[in-house]
């Protein structure tokens, strides 16, 4: 039904100490994908325009129509050839260099709190499985990075894997790479305009989105973190596409706890108003009955004035019936009507979200009303039809 | 010729007899009356002959069909084909005017049609009250419109119970004008009675006691 592309990145409010998450992504797609998204305001459709959650907005005192100035910082600032401590904890560099027969390795690095590799990963599948391949794999090779500050050095800070000297030099000369080009990258500032907030009621609230031309404009940088994808199947057929989409450096995973429990409150939901339905049915068919009753009894004399003029028990039958369906119709269209605007008060009200009205509901509604009130005036009817003509005849 | 015939009709309710072998015979255009006290079995013959009821034992023949034997529904439709109800409460639709009132008759046997109606209001001398509601009309302005009802499908019978019974002795003669001028266009009246005056006015009279005829008196005063 709709994909969504999600690149997070964490950005500093220029005129404010503080710094938000911002999730670059494609609007378009958000509204198919999360369609529980409500905003106030408008999403947005021109170049450096923005979503700010409610919790941001709250703080920063953020409106729909104002500016904000954000700044994207590279990961590791280099300041006078000296590495800076100003660098994200966590961060992720990542680069390639040309390995055995000029193709391609990609090494994926994480620093940690003193900007020294703590985890390593290679992308090795393009060089010979017996020798440059196990780069990927040889745990004495990998562990030689762990700690080690970039740049590297070929023999100095690493020693090559023995039989796979090319591809092992061409992983430290991905990491440098990467290192160098994010030392370059410069911090960069832009202005954006709010044209909405964001209300969600969940951790949404607490990010700044934008589309991902924009951030990737501000950071240079085209990677995506997360792909959200929005199916219409059952949980079986939802994991058999998880499966199917693993692998190749992407993992699939089910929203599984909320769609479960969303699942199973609406279950509950759906199943109590269901019940409650059938108890209004039945107490309607009992009251409909009963008027109806009523009805029959206060015009005795005039239904046994007609049958003695003539009427068959098929032409009561069908007077009865009919003005009884003919109630139920105008009853069933106009509590249709009412319920679908109650259901929507409610649903705004208490969910913050509005509900689409489904056109089978109106004929459905109608049709449902009109057999009830045809089957609460079977009883009725049989009591008119056993009404006796010469009844009239006995001056009563 | 005969329009109705009762031959040797009995009604038994367990070990009532309402009705004890009781033979009848109307000619077509004839006016009959029936008297009796109460309890005389006026009120079952009326519903026999109106199709209402069937005799325990005996036949009944109109127009020389034999429908003693005949089912409810088959009942209902010579009822309404054949016979024009007239009833000592009147009986009006209470929420209906009185042209609608007659229009009522016209729609179970067959189509309603508000000039013909009209026209009938008009034979009973109530064309301008046609809009009124039975609530706006007097006594006898009700049982004109009732007339106008009966007589509407043209049936071949009549059938009258007691028809005078709540009117004033104005309202009384206004309705036997209308009697004795349906008479005169060949109408079969059976009227139910208890007024000696409204007897008199028939042709004929037949007199109910305890199930049974006990006597016939013929009119010969009786003018056309």
């Amino acid at each position: 039904m709709g994909a969504s592309p999600y690149r997070y990145v964490r950005l500093d409010m220029t005129s404010r100490q503080q710094s938000f998450t911002t999730a670059g992504t494609d609007f378009e797609q958000v509204q198919k994908t999360s369609p529980y998204f409500s905003v106030e305001g408008s999403y947005p459709e021109a170049p450096r325009e923005i979503l700010v959650g409610r919790e941001i907005a709250e703080t920063i005192g953020a409106r729909v129509g104002s500016d904000m100035e954000l700044t994207w910082q590279p990961t590791v600032r280099e300041a006078d050839g000296e590495a800076s401590d100003d660098w994200t904890p966590g961060a992720v560099l990542s680069g390639s260099a040309k390995g055995f027969g000029d193709a391609m390795v990609v090494v994926t690095a994480t620093l940690d709190d003193e900007a020294k590799i703590a985890e390593i990963k290679i992308d090795a599948s393009t060089q010979t499985p017996e020798y440059g391949g196990r780069t990927a794999e040889d745990a004495l090779f990998l562990k030689q990075f762990i700690g080690k500050s970039l740049p590297l050095t070929m023999g100095g800070d690493v020693d090559a894997l023995s039989g796979a000297t090319v591809t092992s030099t061409a992983v430290v000369e991905a990491l440098n790479a990467a290192r160098a080009a994010d030392a370059a990258a410069q911090p960069k500032t832009t202005r954006y305009r709010v044209t909405g907030i964001l209300v969600t009621g969940g951790e949404e609230e607490g990010y700044v989105f934008m589309s991902t031309d924009d951030l990737q404009a501000l950071t240079g940088e085209d990677v995506l973190d997360v792909a959200e994808l929005s199916v219409s199947a059952d949980e079986e057929q939802l994991n058999a596409y998880a499966e199917a989409l693993t692998g190749n450096g992407v993992t699939a995973r089910l929203v599984k706890r909320v769609t479960k429990s969303e699942t199973a409150v609406l279950g509950k939901l759906q199943a109590l108003v269901f019940l409650v339905t059938v108890v209004v049915l039945i107490l309607t068919m009992i009251c409909v009955s009963t008027t109806m009753m009523a009805v029959v009894s206060e015009r005795r004399r005039e239904i046994g004035l007609r049958k003695a003029l003539g009427a068959s028990d098929n032409s009561i039958r069908g007077e009865f019936l009919g003005e009884g369906m003919f109630l139920g119709l105008l009853g069933g269209a106009l509590g249709a009507v009412l319920g679908f605007v109650f259901a929507q008060v409610v649903s705004v009200n208490v969910f913050h979200a509005s509900i689409m009205f489904r056109p089978l509901l109106l004929p459905v509604t109608v049709l449902v009303s009109m057999i009830i009130a045809a089957a609460s005036c079977l009883m009725p009817i049989k009591r008119a039809v056993a009404i006796d003509p010469a009844l009239v005849l006995k001056g009563e | 010729m005969a329009l109705l015939e009762l031959r040797n009709i009995s009604k038994i309710y367990g070990e009532l007899k309402a009705l004890d072998n009781v033979s009848l015979h109307v000619d077509k255009g004839e006016w009959v009356a029936i008297m009796g006290p109460s309890g005389s079995g006026k009120s079952t013959m009326m519903n026999i002959i109106g199709c209402m009821d069937k005799p325990t034992r005996g036949e009944v023949l109109l127009d020389g069909e034999d429908i003693s034997k005949l089912p409810g529904k088959r009942l209902t439709d010579i009822r309404r084909d054949k016979i024009g109800l007239i009833f000592q409460q009147f009986h009006m639709v209470t929420y209906l005017t009185a042209v609608e009132n007659v229009m009522v008759s016209q729609y179970y046997h067959s189509m309603p049609d508000e000039q013909e109606a009209l026209e009938a209001l008009g034979r009973v001398g109530l064309r301008e009250r046609a809009r009124h509601l039975p609530s706006q009309l007097s006594g006898g302005e009700q049982q004109r419109v009732c007339v106008a009802r009966a007589l509407i499908n043209h049936p071949e019978l009549i059938l009258a119970d007691e028809p005078t019974g709540n009117l004033d002795e104005a309202n009384e003669n206004i309705v036997l004008d209308l009697f004795r001028q349906l008479h005169r266009e060949g109408t079969t009246l059976i009227v139910v009675t208890h007024d000696p005056e409204v007897a008199e006015a028939a042709q004929r009279t037949i007199v109910l006691e305890h199930g049974r005829v006990a006597r016939e008196i013929v009119n010969e005063n009786f003018k056309e």
